[in-house]
């Protein structure tokens, strides 16, 4: 009895339900034979991955989705043991080298190029190369991202790379220009709500058009999370009407609560209350930008018109500084500490 | 400096003596040789740099004789005291070539030139065969009392002698000078006259009183004028160029009291008149005492009022009379408004003063503050003491004249003084006179030897001039020499001498004071206070021979046990032979083995402590061990097996004597405040102060206040600022006031005190600083809160761009270089905004332990998302983000609210996705806000049913942890079900089945090359206690084997656990 959003999930590209032409597309591209170098990219909750395994599915028949997970141990050159868990099938390989922060060059070299220098043990498999998925492949360092190029021409008879990740920006041009881009939009409102109503009719859940509306809109066409915050209604409320009130994530009401106290109060002892929840929300690791950018936006309906370019702007300038530097909290609290300023003295001239 | 000679000639340079007695004596030195010239040569040298004042001193001479011949105009005891007396007797006088020809001797070791080694020798003794004149007496006499230790006793008598026959001169002068002077002397007229002369004769060389050497002049005989060297000359000059201004200014300050007044007053009438002037200020009522009324420890810990003055820099410090505020006792409370306590009680100090703590029946004044605490104010009322403000107190420095005024406090407080420089001196003709004894000992002795070896006795050798540092040449050689801590070496000593007695009894008997139960001791003590001293000493005293081992020789575990033991039982040999012509002293055969800085065995000693230690159970000689610090966890071996004796810090006191015989000894010219305060800046370290001594000495004769502040600030010890310190120091220290004099580069400094944690400390804190920016400009206080959030902001974009620089620093790049940068940035900028008040106590950076915290719960997360990889898409942001407060309701909450009844789902659902018992755990901890896990209330009925039922069933894995090691050998044992059913049969096996479990892996691995270490520190420890109480006796030099062996028994000692057998073997089949 998995969540919804796994039990639903679309096992072949014939089930996908939106951008038929990419996967009609994926389609072609997998009986063609002459499978490239694949970057999807796109926002979370748009349905790469999904894309990703039907596609794998298309070209190697359900074999595929027979996965386990390995946990390989590498050896830096500091002799520091690294573990790293491999999500694999007989024809691929699922990877995600950013979990071992800096080190995912070794993995990226010794795993690579041990999969590329062996052939496809399958000889009734239909293609005679394996497939490396590397997630979040835009985190990956530069080193990794360096050794990757050679290896995808040298050994591009035995392996193929599908690169997962949220933006090319963080990848390196000489690897996007190696793959071919496949960009996966979020889907629309009207989408989403589709993709809800089959999901609650599977359930066999009251649809509600009304609340499904307002999930899709409250997740921000993120189709995860709107499949989940729609289970999260449906089994919080034994009746489901089209204003059962949409709990936000734990995280999220936090956000929605310091926006609140920064509101009520511009003095540096609320600072330090504000650095509290902060820290609150650091440790039990929502990334700094997702919580910069969340509240920002709950700060906004709060202030007034005059105020936003400015805010916006400051925001703005700390996610920058959130990436560039190395302790999150003092840049948020910057942030905090200038907005109360700003804020403050509108409200002073305002007075006057 | 020929010129100035001669510009003095007339009053005695030796350059053109117009008188005949002094040409006899310029022939005599002639005659005799270089000898004395080169002694005059070397003074002269060093003269040199007084140049200037001499020739400033010119003018005052000149008015020196018009106040002279007035004789109005200075009012001291000694002026008249000299002036009378120089007629009647040339006692006084004389102790002017006293002090030239002490002067010379002392110079001698420490201008090492060539030509003055020849010199010191004959300089003194050629004055002992000087009497021919009546005049010459007197000077010879002193000679002898300060040079001449053969002759000393003799000349103590005539000088006592000289004393007792002017004693009836004097008593009329004495009353004269208690006329002058309104001195509380009453009874010991008679006995003090004696004494006070010669205090006066000995003091010139530091006493700040200007009389004596005015009067001299032209009272003294023409002759002991002429016979002056230039040497006392110029040096008096300069004494005077330091007293005229005083003097001067004293007099018109100070109207003479009449001299029919026979009384002695506590005040004299100008000093009174001061006192009533003084701008004083009404103590505040205290409040009324509130039984229940705590002090708030946490808002103003102790010295709440210690910080920096609010409107520091406004005033401009007075400059006053040297002592002008002798024998005045003050006490500083609240927080004064121009300048900090601190610079409050250093100008006190530094005019002479006393600062106490406390108010009390003795206090002269109050200097008080705002926010005095209410029982000083209590006390005030009581006791009735002036409370003045800095106002008064700036006042006080200005019309005070020097000296304090001769009122009765400073009258006694002058006494004590001389007092305890006249037991300098007396320190010093005895040293004096021990050196002369050895020097006469060694030449006989190398007489003897020479004579024994048949050859002519070398010629007198001349003495050599000890090129010994200063802190061993004034080492303690009796026990009354030591400055503190006398308990402690008493205690040393008689443990040694009682230590063969103890032996005897094999240490069984411990005596009255412990110690006889101890074969070795330990002391310790901060550096710099004589413990190595003490040891060496208590063991001269009691006829040791001391064998010492220290930092420089390497003390490892093999070393001290071969080297030292080998020591152990050996007799020295300076029991039975000594050297060309030496006695054996057969008390030498005692040996004691001092090991010093045990504390710094380090790296390099392994295992050299413990050795040490077994070594101080059976030691056949005493042992004395010194460390620093005891407490360290290093130095816990000893704890049972060397009797404690901690050394403290002297207190200022005690040291300042044994200060100033060194002064004296070498010619340092150091008035008390001057002494009280190097002791002081040195934190009471005996040994630095001597070495501060003679750093000054090799290019000054004296050392005012300030130079010695200046010195040991420069010497100051580099104390680490903690991390607490270095954040109250930059924001609440008021290092950014406008009357701060610390620069940018002092403020960086600080950071680099601790530079991982000043930042953060600063990041920390910044937030709760009242910066002073935004006080006194008469903001609204809406105003103020603007500002405030200003300078917050200002210094949260500083943090924030000390951040960016920090990734420079510990990022990809490594760009070290930019540290100060980050200083800056991340530190100084910040607190320069929200510098200010800083009441409580900084709090620890929180940074750490969030970080940390972090690091824990995002494993947790990976953790979770590994295992549901197989089933959810998406990275463990969004597992975290997305997945997990689903999730959270569906199993934490719903088993919350639903008990028992919920949890078979949620265990489905859990299996569902791969996830643990543990990542439940998990998924309850990484909760935040309304999902915090501390909101969370699963009643423990329930939880235990959870647990009960997920172990019952076996789960889904989703994979097998891999490691490097032989992973068939591991993997059964980590089989899960197997284990799980057996824990679910009997509890009771639970904690059985584990370690075992463990023993099993332990066994396993010891096939792996890298076992052999965690084994061989858990092996002996449990072979060993059966086999000592078998055999009861083991060598400890076989320990060593003993680990060998263990290594094979251990295979023996697995089998003799039946539990753990039947399951390795299996495993290793």
């Amino acid at each position: 009895m998995a969540l919804i959003v796994d039990k639903h999930r679309p096992r072949s590209l014939d089930a996908l339900t939106y951008h038929d032409e990419l996967s009609d597309r994926l389609r072609s591209l997998a009986q063609s034979g002459d499978f490239p170098h694949l970057l999807f990219y796109g926002p979370s909750g748009a349905g790469k991955k999904t894309r990703i395994v039907a596609t794998l599915k298309e070209l190697y028949g359900p074999g595929v989705e027979k996965i386990k997970i390995d946990a390989r141990v590498f050896q830096t050159s500091s002799n520091r043991k690294l573990e790293f868990n491999i999500v694999a099938s007989v024809y691929h390989l699922e990877i995600t080298p950013s979990d071992v922060g800096n080190y995912d060059r070794v993995v990226i070299q010794d795993l690579l190029k041990e999969v590329a220098q062996t052939q496809q043990v399958d000889q009734q498999a239909r293609q005679k190369f394996k497939v490396v998925v590397i997630n979040e492949a835009d985190h990956l360092t530069r080193d990794a991202q360096a050794a990757l190029r050679r290896t995808m021409e040298k050994y591009s008879p035995n392996l193929r790379l599908i690169l997962v990740g949220e933006s090319t920006a963080g990848i390196i041009a000489p690897i996007r220009s190696r793959c071919l881009l496949v960009r996966v939009a979020r889907p629309t409102i009207q989408q989403v709500k589709g993709v809800l109503g089959e999901s609650c009719k599977k359930e066999g859940w009251v649809v509600q058009e009304g609340l499904l509306e307002r999930v899709a809109e409250e997740s921000g066409r993120n189709l995860r999370k709107a499949l989940l915050i729609l289970e999260a209604v449906y089994a919080q409320n034994e009746k489901v009407t089209d204003t059962t009130p949409i709990p936000p994530p734990d995280w999220e009401g936090l956000i929605g609560q310091i926006a609140q106290e920064i509101m009520v109060e511009h003095t540096p002892a609320r600072i330090l209350q504000v650095r509290s929840k902060l820290y609150d929300l650091l440790t039990h690791c929502i990334p700094p930008t997702t919580i910069l950018k969340t509240l920002t936006f709950k700060l906004m309906p709060l202030i007034d018109d005059a105020l936003k370019p400015e805010v916006i702007k400051w925001s703005a300038f700390y996610e920058h500084r959130i990436k560039t530097g190395t302790k999150v909290i003092f840049h948020l609290e910057a942030f905090v500490a200038k907005f109360m300023r700003i804020l403050e003295m509108y409200l002073m001239s305002m007075d006057m | 400096m020929p010129d100035i000679r001669s510009f003095f000639a007339p009053k005695g340079g030796a350059a053109a003596p117009p008188k005949p007695a002094p040409k006899k004596k310029e022939e005599e030195k002639k005659g005799r040789g270089k000898a004395r010239k080169v002694v005059e040569d070397s003074d002269e040298d060093e003269e040199v740099v007084e140049v200037k004042k001499a020739t400033r001193s010119t003018p005052k001479k000149k008015a020196a004789a018009p106040i002279e011949a007035r004789g109005t105009e200075i009012s001291t005891s000694q002026y008249f005291a000299s002036s009378k007396t120089k007629p009647a007797a040339s006692t006084t006088t004389s102790s002017t070539p006293k002090k030239a020809a002490a002067k010379p001797t002392p110079e001698l070791p420490v201008r090492a030139s060539p030509r003055s080694k020849p010199a010191a020798k004959p300089a003194p003794e050629s004055k002992t065969k000087k009497p021919v004149t009546a005049y010459k007496k007197h000077v010879a006499h002193d000679d002898d009392a300060f040079v001449d230790d053969d002759d000393e006793d003799a000349g103590d008598d005539i000088f006592a002698a000289d004393v007792r026959g002017n004693k009836r001169k004097k008593d009329d002068y004495e009353e004269e000078e208690s006329d002058d002077e309104p001195l509380p002397k009453p009874k010991r007229v008679a006995s003090r006259v004696g004494k006070k002369i010669k205090d006066e004769s000995d003091e010139d060389n530091f006493e700040p009183e200007p009389k004596k050497p005015v009067a001299k002049k032209p009272a003294a005989s023409a002759a002991s004028k002429k016979r002056k060297p230039p040497v006392t000359d110029s040096e008096e000059e300069e004494e005077e160029v330091k007293k005229k201004p005083a003097a001067k200014k004293a007099a018109p300050a100070k109207p003479r009291a009449p001299r029919a007044k026979k009384e002695a007053e506590p005040e004299p009438d100008g000093v009174k008149d001061i006192l009533a002037n003084i701008p004083t200020i009404q103590a505040p009522d205290a409040p009324p005492k509130d039984p229940n009324w705590k002090f708030d420890f946490k808002n103003k810990g102790g010295g709440g009022n210690v910080g920096p003055a609010p409107l520091a820099g406004t005033v401009e410090i007075p400059e006053g009379e040297e002592d002008c505020l002798v024998g005045k006792t003050f006490v500083f409370t609240g927080l004064l408004k121009t300048i900090s306590r601190e610079d409050g009680q250093a100008l006190v100090k530094r005019y002479g003063g006393k600062v106490t703590g406390a108010p009390s029946s003795k206090t002269d004044f109050v200097v008080l503050g705002d926010d005095a605490g209410p029982s000083k104010l209590r006390k005030i009322k009581e006791h009735n003491i002036k409370s003045i403000d800095e106002e008064g107190l700036f006042y006080l420095i200005r019309t005070m004249p020097a000296g304090g005024g001769g009122g009765k406090g400073s009258e006694n407080a002058k006494k004590k003084r001389e007092q305890e420089e006249q037991k300098a001196k007396e320190e010093v003709l005895r040293m004096e006179q021990e050196e002369k004894i050895k020097q006469a000992e060694a030449a006989r002795a190398a007489k003897k030897a020479a004579a024994a070896r048949g050859t002519a006795a070398p010629a007198p050798q001349p003495t050599v001039p000890l090129t010994q540092l200063w802190t061993t040449k004034y080492a303690p050689t009796a026990l009354n020499q030591i400055c503190g801590n006398k308990a402690n070496v008493e205690r040393i000593q008689g443990w040694l001498k009682n230590w063969p007695k103890h032996k005897k009894y094999d240490f069984q008997k411990r005596g009255a004071d412990g110690m006889g139960g101890y074969r070795a001791i330990i002391i310790s003590g901060p550096p710099g206070i004589g413990k190595t001293t003490s040891a060496h000493l208590a063991a001269k005293l009691e006829g040791y021979d001391v064998i010492e081992s220290n930092a420089s020789d390497s003390r490892s575990k093999k070393l001290v046990e071969n080297g030292v033991m080998e020591v152990v039982n050996n007799t020295s040999l300076l029991g039975y032979f000594a050297g060309d012509g030496k006695a054996a002293d057969v008390g030498k055969k005692k040996i004691v083995l001092v090991m010093d800085e045990v504390d710094g065995m380090s790296a390099g000693d392994r295992g050299g402590v413990g050795a040490l230690a077994k070594l101080c159970k059976k030691t056949e000689v005493p042992m004395i061990l010194i460390c620093n610090d005891r407490r360290l966890p290093k130095m816990k071996p000893f704890d049972h097996v060397a009797f404690d004796i901690k050394f403290q810090r002297p207190t200022v006191d005690q040291i300042r004597s044994r200060v100033m015989t060194i002064c004296h000894r070498e010619g340092l010219k150091m008035p008390p405040p001057v002494v009280n305060a190097l002791i002081e800046g040195s934190g009471k370290d005996i040994r630095q102060v001597i070495n501060m001594l003679a750093t000054a000495k090799l290019d000054q004769t004296t050392m005012d206040f300030d130079q010695t502040k200046a010195m040991t600030k420069a010497w100051e010890k580099h104390v680490i600022l903690k991390p607490w310190d270095i954040c109250q120091k930059i924001i609440g220290g008021g290092m950014f006031g406008s009357a701060s004099k610390a620069t940018l580069n002092d403020k960086i400094e600080l950071y680099f005190n601790d530079h991982e944690f000043s930042y953060l400390m600063v990041q920390e804190n910044y937030l709760r600083a009242k910066p002073n920016a935004i006080g006194g400009l008469g903001l609204h206080p809406k105003e103020q809160n603007l500002k405030y959030l200003e300078l917050v902001d200002m210094a949260a974009e500083s943090i924030s761009d000390g951040d960016l620089v920090d990734r420079m620093i510990h990022g990809p790049q490594q760009h070290w270089s930019l540290m100060p940068t980050h200083a800056v940035f991340s530190t100084v900028k910040p607190a320069s905004y929200i510098a200010g008040q800083f009441g409580a106590q900084p709090t620890f950076t929180s940074w750490l332990g969030n970080n940390s915290k972090y690091g824990k719960l995002s494993r947790y997360v990976r953790e979770i998302h590994s295992h549901m990889r197989l089933k959810s898409s998406g990275d463990h942001n969004e597992i975290r983000q997305q997945y997990l407060p689903v999730l959270w309701h569906q199993l934490v909450k719903k088993l919350e609210l639903e008990g028992k009844e919920a949890v078979d789902e949620v265990i489905e659902l859990m299996d569902s996705y791969y996830l643990t018992r543990e990542d439940f755990d998990f998924i309850k901890e990484l909760g935040v806000g309304e999902q915090d896990e501390e909101k969370v209330n699963i009643d423990t009925q329930t939880k235990s049913a959870f647990t009960r039922i997920y172990n019952q069933a076996s789960h889904p894995v989703p994979f097998m942890r891999a490691t490097n090691l032989p992973a068939q050998a591991k993997k059964p044992s980590r089989d899960v079900p197997d284990l799980e059913e057996a824990i679910e049969e009997e509890d009771d096996e639970l904690a059985v089945a584990e370690p075992v479990d463990d023993e099993e892996e332990d066994l396993d691995l010891s096939k792996d090359k890298y076992v052999k270490q965690p084994k061989k520190k858990a092996a002996p420890r449990k072979a060993a206690a059966p086999r000592k109480t078998a055999a009861a006796k083991k060598k400890e030099e076989d320990d060593d084997q003993d680990e060998d062996e263990d290594d094979d028994v251990t295979p023996a000692k697995a089998k003799a656990k039946p539990a753990a057998k039947p399951r390795g073997q299996p495993k290793k089949a």
